[in-house]
């Protein structure tokens, strides 16, 4: 799907046609499903923050500068609405969440080296801030450029620099410590 | 796997996809669908609508306004009916026998004054 096919059914969205913002959700709800999950560590809560967000998004369409790219209009949406759902979650459980990783929640018996790369990965990122996690998740797992994270986050795009720099160390890490298990 | 400098804006494209594939959500099928059916239910409204939607509150504060502004233009003229009274309640008061009070005694004084 190129740009042009994405402003184009932005724009037809724009004017109240459901089949082509359905389209766009096609589109980008791995991306929204997937850093929803950054910030909320839980696959249910994310599918509800990322629903939440394209209803949101679908109901504010009219507002949408067509001048403008979507996908970041779209992402801020999912990401106030997946905050929000963690404050509302964190409120009610009265802990933080990004305390635990989700391999110790899921069974904190576990060795770390039972674990594979995905579920290390996941708790790596559990244990980083919540805004160096979601800089590095938009950085290099969603390819937005720095300054439409400097934008989508409300921070200085230095900081967004400092951000992925210190996330993607501990990252890295887990990568280089898991290809050398691969290799041994 | 090459360290990156902390001003550093190239991606690492490895970390990347490793990232994609930790934090992928299954049933995206089964999603897509469940928000297509509720677009029709939640749909966007155009700007009349809008306009629509503000007709009760928008009729409430002009009822509200022009009840304000009643109550504003009846309360001055009684004010003023007040101060008429108060002239014409010193003759009275002084063929009563009683002494008018300063107030009283005040507003006679201006109104004769002015011609």
């Amino acid at each position: 799907m190129t740009g042009v096919d994405e402003a184009k059914l932005a724009g037809r969205a724009g004017k109240g046609d459901a089949e082509a913002f359905g389209a766009l959700i096609e589109l980008h709800q791995a991306m929204a499903r997937r850093v929803a999950y950054a910030i909320l560590e839980d696959r249910e809560d994310a599918d509800d923050a990322a629903q939440e967000g394209f209803l949101s998004a679908w109901k504010a369409i009219a507002r949408y500068d067509p001048n403008k790219a979507f996908r970041p209009w779209l992402m801020q949406i999912v990401v106030n609405a997946a905050r929000d759902l963690r404050r509302r979650r964190r409120v009610r459980a009265a802990e933080p969440l990004d305390k635990i990783s989700p391999a110790a929640r899921d069974d904190p018996a576990r060795e770390a080296g039972d674990l594979d790369l995905g579920e290390r990965l996941r708790a790596a990122l559990a244990t980083l801030p919540e805004r160096q996690r979601l800089a590095v998740v938009l950085f290099d797992a969603e390819g937005y450029a720095q300054a439409e994270i400097a934008a989508l986050l409300g921070i200085p795009e230095g900081t967004v620099k400092s951000d992925v720099f210190h996330g993607r160390r501990a990252l890295r890490r887990v990568l280089s410590t898991v290809k050398e298990e691969w290799d041994a | 796997m090459p360290e990156h400098l902390p001003l550093d804006s190239a991606r690492d494209v490895e970390l990347g996809a490793a990232l994609r594939e930790a934090l992928a959500m299954p049933f995206g099928g089964a999603f897509v669908n469940r928000l297509r059916a509720r677009l029709s239910r939640n749909r966007p409204r155009s700007w009349d609508e809008e306009l629509a939607g503000w007709f009760w509150q928008g009729l409430v504060a002009a009822v509200l306004v022009t009840v304000l502004a009643g109550w504003g233009l009846s309360r001055s003229a009684a004010v003023a009916d007040e101060s008429d009274t108060g002239i014409t309640s010193v003759a009275s008061q002084l063929l009563e026998g009683s002494t008018p009070g300063t107030n009283a005694l005040l507003a006679s004084m201006t109104s004769t004054e002015t011609p």
